[in-house]
């Protein structure tokens, strides 16, 4: 028997209300995060892909309680977070951070690094001044910024030293597990090389678990251990990286791999292109969400929610007709 | 002989800023052939989009100047005529279409009105009910469905995809020689920048438009494009087919960024190959080439003189002082 998972997500859910009219009154709810389970161990990552709007940033806030979740139970080695007391959760929440897309968001324009960086230690009231100044030091070398950092203010610094800001920042309390919320998305290529080579760095260091949220497939496929597919709040399909990108089973998967453009003229491959837009997640199609665009959709697809399957080791797909597809390269 | 459309030369342009002025795009040549698809590569700052607004006559003014160089399009130097002249060039000849459509549409007007006040301005004599008839053609072009009912609908309505699609109808309306694309495709999810890149292949096969495509992405490049110049800090790196530049590529910075992209066949969770350092701003340019400060390979040489564009093969240049030895 392995390990216990270190993060456990069960049945989460997180609808937000739609209001309309004068008195704005509850005219429906958002479906944005729709019955999603996952698990993480110590020391993995898991990808998480989808398309915008498909719920994948509202699961790792809601894993956070950033935003409180609708139903469901995440648990934090094993404890269930919504039965803890608040001071409880606290120490807790030590051991779980978030990176976000533009750190710019989230760090505070008006103070400087040094400051920005003593602050987790100041919350939670760890060492002395002189200590944590030798402290901010050691974390930015380690995210490969000079000393001189300290002293000067996030404005100063580009998109990709600012994500080693946002690094710095969430490694200080040495958490056991970060989400990173399309962490590398808004970086220019040769920049995002370096903070994903820093990122699978300090998960060897440190034995960081990551959440790694984002839609770029390559980059997903390259930093997870197992990837996770989500469509319009829920999980489609779950596997190891290549084993996913090599045998897609779901057809939205399938679709969305062969979207990828990939950079090499010699290798062309059959693109699978589908048809419309994502409906509205306010009222989700009936049975398999993914009916309205899926080349394959029979009728149980429009009546049936299909169920999660194994498809073969570690691989799990919720798709009534995953056995009948035809085999593709 | 090939038959350019469009033909930049030496093209040089910058910005008056508070510290002075700043040149952006410093001796920049390139030219498309018809129904051919130029991309234009490389990362923030490195003069992709000034230079795409420079040929269009659309940087801001009075900040922007066009310095030197020529911008020809068929037999006309697009630097030498007045604002008035080039209105009636943009559209007619060149269309544009960028990142962000919602910016560029009118959040005011149905899409209705502003694709038939795009087809006025072509054909200010048409009547109402013919712009119409040829606004739905038009939609119906560019794959929206149900033209007719989302004529009436303003821009807020319709989701990222199918506003690039109306932008890209408006640029067509004018049936222009050569599209300019601004990264078009880098604000939308993959599977509808697939639907988007297939859209503009086969408009362009209908039209035998040429195409001039900005973006910093280079599987999108492989698949999109025939021919790529490659730039760095407002110079061409290199300028090559798209196959010999994956094949063979010449220049360190193109090597870089080739090889700091995850492909299909990289071991996962192995550390990628990276280019050190950071773009230089430009006010502190290195003397020399410009990549010289990041570059692995920089001698004496690449720090003191400008490596000039070279023939380093068929159709293929580069500017590097080492790219014979580093070719060995």
């Amino acid at each position: 028997m392995s390990e216990a998972p270190l993060l456990e997500v069960r049945n989460l859910k997180k609808y937000f209300p739609v209001r309309a009219g004068v008195l704005l009154r509850k005219v429906g709810d958002v479906h944005a995060v729709d019955g999603v389970s996952l698990e993480l161990r110590r020391g993995q990552t898991l990808g998480l892909v989808g398309e915008s709007g498909c719920g994948k940033t509202t699961v790792g806030r809601t894993i956070l309680n950033l935003v409180p979740p609708s139903g469901g139970n995440v648990l934090f080695e094993g404890r269930d977070l919504s039965t803890l007391r608040a001071s409880e959760w606290r120490s807790l929440r030590r051991q779980m951070q978030i990176i976000f897309q533009d750190p710019m968001e989230s760090l505070n324009a008006r103070h400087t690094i040094g400051r920005i960086l003593e602050e987790p230690f100041v919350i939670h009231k760890l060492g002395d001044a002189a200590w944590r100044r030798v402290w901010v030091g050691e974390l930015l070398e380690r995210v490969g910024l000079p000393p001189s950092a300290a002293e000067r203010f996030p404005h100063e610094f580009s998109g990709g030293q600012r994500q080693r800001i946002g690094i710095a920042r969430a490694i200080a309390l040495k958490p056991k597990l970060i989400i990173c919320d399309e962490a590398v998305s808004a970086l220019d290529v040769s920049i995002r090389a370096q903070i994903i080579n820093l990122l699978l760095e300090l998960q060897r260091e440190m034995q960081l678990a990551l959440l790694f949220i984002a839609h770029d497939l390559a980059v997903v496929r390259h930093v997870s251990d197992r990837v996770a597919v989500m469509y319009l709040g829920k999980i489609i399909e779950q596997a190891a990286p290549e084993e996913i990108y090599r045998r897609p089973a779901h057809p939205y998967t399938r679709a969305l791999i062969s979207a990828i453009p990939i950079p090499d003229p010699t290798r062309r491959r059959a693109r699978i292109v589908l048809q419309g837009d994502v409906p509205s997640p306010i009222s989700p199609p009936p049975g398999c969400r993914f009916h309205t665009r899926c080349p394959y959709a029979t009728e149980i697809c429009k009546t049936d929610v299909p169920k999660w399957e194994p498809v073969g080791a570690d691989h799990h797909v919720a798709c009534h007709h995953w056995r009948e597809l035809p085999r593709q390269q | 002989m090939a038959d350019f459309v469009l033909q930049v030369d030496g093209l040089s342009c910058g910005f008056h800023t508070e510290d002075g002025y700043q040149r952006v795009v410093d001796g920049v040549s390139f030219a498309v052939e018809a129904g051919a698809t130029l991309g234009l590569v490389g990362e923030s700052g490195c003069g992709k989009t000034v230079s795409a607004l420079a040929v269009m006559g659309l940087l801001p003014r009075p900040a922007g100047v066009v310095e030197s160089g020529r911008i020809l399009l068929g037999s006309h130097d697009l630097t030498n005529l007045s604002s008035h002249e080039l209105r009636q060039f943009r559209g007619r000849q060149i269309g544009m279409i960028f990142q962000e459509p919602m910016t560029a549409l009118n959040p005011v007007h149905t899409i209705g009105r502003q694709v038939i006040e795009t087809l006025r301005l072509y054909d200010p004599r048409a009547d109402q009910k013919t712009l119409q008839k040829r606004a739905v053609e038009l939609l119906e072009q560019v794959g929206i469905p149900a033209p007719v009912q989302r004529m009436k609908e303003y821009a807020h309505q319709l989701s990222g995809g199918m506003r690039q699609r109306v932008m890209i109808a408006m640029a067509l309306a004018g049936r222009p020689k050569v599209l300019i694309a601004d990264e078009p495709t880098t604000a939308l999810d993959v599977t509808v920048q697939a639907q988007i890149l297939e859209l503009l292949r086969s408009l362009q096969k209908q039209h035998g438009m040429a195409m001039l495509f900005i973006t910093h992405d280079l599987g999108v490049v492989a698949e999109l494009c025939d021919d790529v110049l490659v730039m760095y800090a407002g110079r061409v790196a290199e300028h090559a087919s798209v196959k010999d530049l994956f094949d063979a590529p010449r220049h360190p910075y193109t090597r870089g960024l080739i090889a700091s992209v995850p492909r299909p066949d990289t071991t996962p969770k192995t550390i990628l190959a990276t280019i050190e350092g950071v773009v230089p701003a430009t006010r502190d340019l290195p003397a020399g080439c410009r990549f010289s400060n990041r570059c692995a390979y920089a001698e004496d040489v690449c720090r003191a003189v400008v490596p000039p564009l070279e023939s380093c093969g068929l159709d293929h240049e580069v500017a590097c002082h080492r790219w014979r030895e580093l070719a060995a």
